[in-house]
């Protein structure tokens, strides 16, 4: 299973739950599977600009983006941009 | 019932709790944290508390809870067609519907989008005629987006309600929301360089209509407040007589007098403070015709602004929230202001409501 991540924000709106076991084939994969896929993914599904995604430490931008492959064991990490005040 | 008051902030929505002289008032919050809270609402057919919110980083939404916030759902569905070549930027403004219209609310947004739920804000659908208005072209953003922040339904006709949208201006559709018509005769766009009174391109701050006389609404614009009586047919400025200044945000009226208005004015365009070193709020109770201040109790000197969405009215008290983080009431009709909450978060909107 692969495992994804939460920040806080998020698993606030996934009912305080931080982590999850998803079965998945690509990051897309995985990221779709949680309820909060829509604030991850904008309207058109593109990953939102300020989204950042790590898959076992690795910045997503760097293993070709949300289709990029998966064994199953994996833990994807969802970090947002850090900024603001 | 106890006087509610509901303040979205930049950091999330903060409850106003108070007493029946509306003097005490003790504060919960933040409600819905790291979320902008652009607006919040309670629902009165039903009490359910709608909050248009938005993220930098996880975008714009629509939130819900039906247990006075403590737990919350989102829109599931909310979005701009593909064929639009739009996608969503920011919730602005949350309208619920009319008696009767169960489960109905309208949404406003950013880039000058309407959307309409008819389940309880589970899913929303774009607006067609709004999102693909033939005026479109000429619309511009103001400061804050291109955002639909007013949205008015007349009580008395179920086909008949407006939008606003900064800078396209004021828009009135007959039929419901199918079709909507450009309602800005008289309406200066002062900024334009050639034609200062186009048939679209206004930059309405606030649009509100008088629930008790429909045909009355009022706004206050970028270039200067106005009246309409004939249902945005056609609109009077009403400065010169008063005010320190046209330029302002928030505009409330009192539901028991459609000749009874609030403005808090600012300098200025390129000055955006409370004219005078003052927080100043300017009456009318003559529809227009002149202004005095009615500023006993609030603070002074100041520089303050306040949002267009941070006035309120409910049977007894007229309310505003500054950008410098107080709530400032009054139950006498602006005679006299006390502070009801200080020190929160830059205030985007304040929304009175009753909780039984």
């Amino acid at each position: 299973m692969v495992v994804v991540l939460l920040p806080g924000m998020l698993a606030a709106e996934a009912g305080g739950e931080k982590r999850f076991e998803v079965e998945a084939a690509t990051v897309a994969e995985a990221l779709r599977a949680l309820l909060i896929s829509n604030l991850i993914f904008d309207e058109r599904g593109n990953l939102r600009h300020l989204v950042n995604i790590y898959v076992d430490g690795a910045d997503i931008r760097d293993r070709g983006g949300v289709e990029a492959k998966l064994t199953g064991s994996e833990t994807i990490q969802i970090v947002g941009a850090i900024a603001g005040g | 019932m106890a006087p509610v008051v509901l303040v979205g902030t930049r950091k999330g929505l903060f409850v106003l709790s108070g007493n029946g002289e509306r003097r005490d008032w003790e504060v919960s919050g933040p409600l819905l944290r790291g979320w902008e809270v652009f607006h919040a609402i309670a629902d009165p057919r039903d009490g359910a508390v709608y909050a248009a919110t938005n993220s930098f980083v996880y975008g714009a939404t629509v939130h819900r809870s039906v247990d006075r916030g403590e737990t919350w759902t989102r829109a599931e569905e909310l979005g701009l067609p593909e064929e639009s070549d739009l996608t969503l930027e920011k919730t602005w403004h949350v309208e619920p519907g009319r008696e009767g219209e169960d489960g109905r609310l309208w949404l406003g947004g950013a880039p000058g989008v309407l959307f309409k739920t008819d389940d309880s804000g589970t899913t929303w659908q774009a607006v067609d005629g709004v999102v693909g208005h033939p005026t479109r072209d000429r619309w511009n953003p103001g400061a804050g987006g291109m955002c639909c922040h007013s949205i008015q339904l007349d009580p008395d006709d179920p086909n008949r309600m407006y939008i606003a949208i900064s800078a396209a201006g004021t828009f009135r559709s007959e039929d419901g929301g199918e079709s909507w018509t450009p309602a800005n005769k008289g309406v200066a766009a002062d900024f334009m360089p050639n034609d200062t009174f186009p048939e679209v391109g206004q930059c309405v701050h606030k649009l509100l209509l008088h629930p008790a006389r429909p045909e009355r609404l009022w706004q206050q614009n970028h270039c200067g407040v106005y009246r309409s009586d004939d249902h945005g047919r056609n609109w009077e400025r009403l400065e010169g007589n008063g005010l320190p200044s046209g330029f302002g945000f928030p505009i409330a009226l009192d539901p028991a007098d459609p000749d009874t208005a609030y403005v808090i004015p600012e300098e200025g365009a390129e000055s955006r403070v409370t004219p005078d070193g003052r927080l100043g709020v300017y009456r009318t109770r003559d529809a227009g015709a002149s202004w005095e201040l009615a500023s006993n109790g609030l603070p002074a000197p100041a520089w303050c602004a306040v949002l267009r969405e941070c006035t309120s009215f409910d049977d007894e008290a007229v309310y505003f929230g500054t950008q410098s983080g107080s709530v400032f009431v009054t139950a006498d009709g602006g005679e006299s202001w006390s502070e009801a909450a200080s020190q929160l978060p830059p205030i985007l909107s304040v929304e009175a409501a009753e909780w039984s």
